[in-house]
């Protein structure tokens, strides 16, 4: 798996390895039970603090996205609904999409994306879905 | 006095050929250690300086050599003949230096990374799925130390009773000792250290080794990594099966009494014949070759301010000990890594105790 950050995005880096990893999950790159790099050479393939990389493989393990355990490293862990994920999720999507709104992005053209991003994921959606 | 000349001049040749192709085999983004964007990669400052290079390093290498020749015909020291080798080095570290500092004044005179996105890319797979080490190259070198030292056992009681251990610098024995197992088998002990601390540290490289992934092209950048991994660890053990078959014609000549002016090139050819091979071989492989991959956006992050001199990696905050070099071949250690010196430490003491063993008195 190819992780990128971006130096010079406004998106802290721990919050740009937590994303690409989250992507990776969605594009089945990572599925379950794929490790992680260790923390430590991680962080010294980046060349960065390994705090940065802790910070980042915290936030997903509290996502439920991956398992931290001292023997085995970082996993990922296995799909699973989480009642309180959906209304939390739902606000975001909210807000990104009130975003594209506010920028005059017409309705049609935020679903086209939305769609091609789920196909970019291999997600399948209904036939009579618009 | 005659195998000191070939020596000296079959080496300075190699620097001087190496030195004149290194531009060509180089990353294009790296051009004499200076990081630049791909779309500055041929800027007309980069192909004046890789021009004007070329010749001060053809021009300057001849003057070193001739001036090495020179000195030995006046004085008759063929001790002064490897020094021109370490002439021509320093004649092409000035070339290379000229040419640094010149792009790196025209980068920051034209602000090259000015709006650019500079990135970092890392592939995980290195580390989850590494690449196999090639253990079965290590098999030349442990058949040939091992031969070595079953034809030792065997020849041994019909061994002279005094043995040649060092030749001078004109090819003429200058040091005997009496026949003993340390004696004897002084050559057998430096195969055994020598491929030990060779495949020591090309399997430190190999496991521990920072790979330096173009972000703009991760992937086919992390391919080509992974095979010159391979290829790199594989030129290291042919190089130390090389070794260690000169330290058995050594020995062999050693143990039969055979004193020649010509026993330093039986060391010596199968080592540069080593070196020749993987130079070319990593050379060959040294550039990522462009697979159509689409560019991310992302440009490599302009990391000059940690390379000394365009050579030297120093960054305290990197925890990695080995990098790839940014100019010729291969990795370099990062020197500000504590285990840097450690590790320099214990090579060098190393060194010392084989040739003690071997030279010692």
């Amino acid at each position: 798996m190819i992780l990128n950050v971006d130096l010079a995005s406004e998106v802290p880096i721990y919050q740009q390895l937590r994303d690409r990893i989250v992507e990776a999950i969605a594009d089945g790159v990572l599925t379950e039970g794929s490790s992680l790099p260790a923390t430590r050479s991680l962080a010294a393939d980046f060349g960065i603090n390994f705090h940065t990389v802790n910070k980042a493989y915290d936030l997903l393990r509290q996502q439920g996205l991956i398992r931290l355990n001292r023997k085995t490293g970082a996993v990922v862990t296995p799909t699973a609904a989480d009642p309180s994920f959906h209304p939390e999720w739902t606000a975001r999507a909210r807000t990104l999409l009130a975003e594209a709104v506010a920028k005059g992005i017409p309705a049609d053209e935020i679903l086209t994306t939305c769609r091609s991003v789920l196909d970019s994921f291999g997600t399948t959606l209904p036939e009579d879905t618009p | 006095m005659t195998v000191a000349i070939i020596l000296s001049s079959v080496l300075s040749v190699l620097v001087l050929v190496l030195g004149l192709v290194l531009p060509a085999i180089n990353s294009p983004t790296v051009p004499f250690g200076v990081r630049v964007p791909a779309q500055h990669a041929n800027d007309p400052t980069v192909v004046r300086q890789t021009r004007v290079y070329r010749w001060r390093v053809l021009i300057s290498g001849l003057a070193a050599a001739g001036l090495g020749v020179l000195i030995y015909a006046l004085t008759g020291e063929t001790l002064l003949l490897p020094l021109t080798v370490l002439l021509v080095v320093g004649a092409w570290y000035g070339c290379f230096f000229l040419a640094h500092h010149e792009i790196q004044a025209a980068k920051a005179a034209g602000g090259w990374y000015e709006g650019l996105r500079q990135g970092i890319a890392v592939d995980t797979a290195l580390r989850t799925d590494p690449p196999r080490f090639p253990w079965l190259w290590l098999a030349p070198a442990l058949i040939v130390t091992v031969a070595t030292a079953v034809i030792g056992v065997l020849r041994y009681p019909s061994m002279p009773a005094v043995l040649v251990v060092h030749y001078g610098a004109r090819g003429a024995p200058n040091r005997l000792a009496a026949k003993s197992v340390g004696t004897a088998f002084s050559l057998v002990f430096v195969q055994i250290g020598v491929t030990a601390l060779l495949v020591g540290i090309a399997a430190a490289i190999f496991f521990r080794s920072r790979a330096d992934i173009d972000p703009a092209r991760p992937v086919g950048s992390a391919r080509w990594h992974r095979r010159y991994m391979s290829l790199g660890a594989k030129a290291l053990l042919g190089l130390v099966a090389l070794i260690d078959v000169g330290m058995l014609g050594s020995s062999l000549l050693m143990w039969t009494g055979t004193v020649t002016s010509w026993a330093p090139l039986v060391v010596v050819l199968p080592i540069l014949a080593g070196v020749v091979v993987a130079v070319v071989f990593l050379a060959r492989n040294n550039r990522v070759r462009d697979e159509g991959e689409q560019d991310t956006g992302l440009t490599h992050r302009d990391d000059d301010k940690y390379w000394r001199g365009g050579l030297f990696y120093l960054n305290r905050e990197d925890h990695a000990l080995w990098v790839p070099r940014r100019f010729g071949l291969g990795w370099t250690l990062n020197f500000a890594n504590p285990r840097a010196a450690m590790l320099l430490a214990g090579v060098l003491a190393l060194i010392g105790l084989l040739i003690t063993l071997r030279f010692g008195r």
